[in-house]
């Protein structure tokens, strides 16, 4: 293993919630083309979300999208000011604090069903 | 202090994958990892391969991955690593033996970006002058010492060894933005190429690891942001 | 002198794109994700939902416009991967280019054709 830093971490994660989320909007167009057989056809892909296992998975992936929103607007201010890159660890912590404070409360919104129904 | 090393050999006619062999050396915490490395050499193992040249840090030839991180075995204390230090070759080259890693890859990208002066202008009585403040432009770049630290600690470079690499591109840099150069132009294009700039993806690797300390994701994204100005 | 590279890239284009599309999908996706997931939830859509939503032409626009920009950003994002890890010129990198345009189109296409074609009280009459 490289030891890499906190630029690393970000990069690899920023792959992984890409594919991730490339992977779901292929699986979203389909199951949404489900529109053009009618409320039945649609209402039984549906289906698919309203599995209890599947509200982690949800949660996940509106998680990858907002790290990968977050760590890309990271990226272009790195782009937009070369000079930014002097304060990268400093970036990315408040990034991560940023991402925190976000995701805590949708966490809290979308998991709770599971815990109380 | 006595430190335990562990080293990735390999020795391609012994050999059929790399191993990793032990050893106990007596230290003194001010002792460096490249003495560490020349103790094992002189006393236990006479077979064991590396680099190294002045020792001192300038002459590049000792980069190695000590401890999962590139650094120069002569500008790295025992003190700093602690007991136990792990030492591989460079990764993303094709090892030679032991710790000698094969540097042709390495060369030959930092050729492409045509690491030298183009100014086919005649030249002035004396010299062609810069002032101060154009020199600062390039003062961080031409600190670089070719050791291969930061291209080999590029996770982009491990990919496919495509990507020109940092160094590739810190020399590209000290010569795009010296006022004295006329071919800032083509250099450009060759890195505005799939195997460029561009690939860079600000992993910050390069310049965490750079022993000159160089700031090569800086310097990057100064030739990303030249070449798209240039174009639009 | 090296084999040196023609210096005809594109690639700087592409880099560039990634970006653009970047700020528009922020806005974007964001907004999407939060109407879809957390002011409503997966519970509470159904096709009647979905059909209400598309009945103006406002939300037909938002979401062709993410479709088209997340699929193009993502695959392109993928294609950066496959180049990382693909030799160049090699059988590998020509399979994965072939196979991202094609999912690309088909993709886009199919997307579209429900944006286009969705009609909710074709279903009602029956």
């Amino acid at each position: 293993m490289y030891r890499g830093g906190p630029g690393m971490l970000a990069w690899a994660l920023h792959r992984l919630t890409g594919v991730a989320v490339l992977v779901f909007l292929l699986l979203h167009i389909v199951e949404t083309s489900m529109l053009l057989y009618g409320p039945e056809a649609y209402n039984h892909a549906l289906a698919l979300y309203k599995q209890p296992w599947f509200k982690p998975l949800e949660f996940l992936l509106v998680a990858a999208v907002v790290y990968h929103a977050g760590n890309g607007l990271v990226v272009m201010v790195l782009d937009l000011f070369p000079h930014a890159t002097r304060h990268y660890r400093t970036l990315f912590w408040v990034g991560a604090v940023a991402y925190a404070v976000v995701m805590v409360p949708v966490a809290v919104i979308m998991l709770r069903p599971l815990v109380a129904p | 202090m006595k430190v335990h090393v562990r080293i990735k050999r390999f020795n391609p006619e012994k050999d059929r994958r790399p191993y990793w062999a032990d050893y106990e050396v007596p230290t003194d915490p001010f002792d460096r990892v490249l003495d560490v490395l020349h103790y094992i050499k002189w006393n236990l193992d006479g077979t064991l391969a590396l680099r190294r040249s002045c020792a001192h840090g300038i002459c590049g030839s000792d980069a190695m991955l000590i401890n999962g991180r590139n650094r120069l075995a002569c500008k790295v204390l025992v003190k700093d690593l602690g007991p136990r230090i792990t030492v591989e070759p460079l990764r993303g080259l094709p090892v030679i033996k032991d710790l000698v890693v094969d540097m042709e890859p390495f060369f030959s990208k930092y050729r492409q970006v045509m690491p030298w002066l183009v100014n086919d202008e005649p030249p002035p009585v004396r010299e062609r002058l810069q002032s101060p403040e154009e020199r600062a432009r390039i003062d961080d770049t031409t600190k670089c010492i070719l050791c291969a630290v930061c291209t080999t600690a590029c996770p982009i470079f491990w990919g496919n060894g495509e990507f020109l690499g940092p160094a590739a591109l810190v020399a590209a840099h000290r010569f795009i933005f010296d006022s004295r150069d006329r071919a800032a132009p083509e250099r450009l294009a060759i890195l505005a190429e799939r195997s460029g700039a561009f690939k860079c993806r600000t992993v910050f690797n390069c310049t965490d690891a750079c022993p000159q300390g160089i700031e090569i994701t800086k310097a990057i994204q100064d030739l990303k942001r030249a070449i798209v100005l240039s174009r639009t | 002198m090296e084999t040196r590279v023609r210096p005809n890239g594109w690639e700087w284009l592409s880099w560039l794109y990634m970006r653009v599309s970047a700020v528009l999908l922020l806005l974007l996706v964001l907004g999407h994700l939060y109407i879809m997931h957390v002011v409503n939830s997966t519970d509470t859509i159904d096709f009647a939902f979905v059909a209400q939503r598309l009945a103006t032409p406002f939300w037909r626009i938002y979401d062709l416009l993410i479709l088209v920009l997340a699929l193009s950003h993502g695959l392109n994002g993928l294609r950066g991967i496959v180049n990382d890890y693909t030799r160049p010129g090699g059988g590998w990198r020509l399979a994965w280019n072939v196979a991202l345009w094609t999912v690309g189109l088909v993709f886009t296409l199919l997307g579209a054709l429900v944006l286009f074609s969705f009609d909710p009280t074709a279903f009602a009459r029956r």
